[in-house]
């Protein structure tokens, strides 16, 4: 297993078909957080444990080549500024500090919540990003070289 | 009052692992369980028996006095997220500690300067 890193065939195999069904799920949650539980955190964290499903199976190797790293780390602080940019827009447009703007929709719909759902879209790439940079630090970067023994 | 009593001893043994284990990923594991229970505890203060969850439905339209306190579980879900926050800082030092002392033993970690 030195010369291929990572976990069995079987393993994936199975991560590559399933990647995507939990990344789709993510999605699913994130868009329909003011409709049912669940919502720009839930979502994200799903999304980030789909990468942390890739990173298991293939190594940490392959998942650097596939996504770039250095794009997420950009987009984390990216979405926490859009946040406040929106915020502030409803202090322009709304008169209070995140103040909906945007039109409420019939009750029930997908586009029925204002501002709710694109903020629930910036939290879920901001909590998918920033979690998922996190756990790739953890198992990527070494601080310390040396060691007692 | 059991359910109270029951989630306090959740507490309880989240304390007795962080006093006893010697093992780090044991103790990381034992703050996670009292942040459970204190979350727990949160959610139990809201419950009202017989309510319906907070959320709006399309066929069923319910009055606020038969919903559970949506509050607390708004205010447990920020728990949550600082409580991954601290498992996150927590593992991370752990991982430096093993890169310096080879060990996760807490009682072999013994030397202060580097």
């Amino acid at each position: 297993m030195k010369t291929n890193p990572g976990m069995t065939l079987i393993v994936k195999t199975v991560t590559r078909i399933s990647v995507w069904l939990i990344i789709l799920y993510g999605f699913y949650i994130i868009l329909h957080g003011h409709l049912s539980p669940g919502g720009g955190f839930a979502g994200g964290v799903i999304i980030a444990l789909a990468f942390l499903n890739v990173m298991l199976a293939y190594g940490h190797e392959t998942i650097t080549r596939w996504l770039s790293l250095k794009f997420m780390h950009d987009l984390e602080p990216a979405a926490g500024a859009l946040y406040l940019a929106i915020g502030v827009l409803g202090i322009a447009l709304g008169g209070r500090f995140l103040a909906n703007f945007l039109p409420k929709g019939t009750l029930f719909d997908l586009w029925s919540s204002g501002n709710i759902l694109v903020l629930n879209i910036i939290i879920g790439i901001k909590v998918a990003m920033g979690l998922f940079t996190v756990v790739w630090t953890l198992a990527v970067f070494r601080l310390y070289q040396g060691g007692d023994k | 009052m059991i359910v109270y009593l029951l989630c306090f001893a959740l507490f309880l043994v989240g304390i007795y692992g962080l006093i006893t284990k010697r093992d780090l990923i044991k103790i990381i594991i034992a703050s996670g369980i009292v942040g459970y229970a204190t979350n727990l505890m949160l959610i139990l203060f809201a419950y009202r028996k017989g309510a319906h969850y907070p959320i709006l439905e399309k066929g069923k339209m319910v009055t606020s006095q038969m919903m559970v306190d949506p509050l607390p579980q708004a205010l447990v879900l920020t728990s949550i997220v600082i409580e991954l926050g601290i498992t996150a800082m927590l593992v991370a030092l752990a991982i430096r500690l093993y890169e310096k002392h080879q060990t996760f033993d807490i009682t072999k970690i013994r030397r202060l300067s580097g």
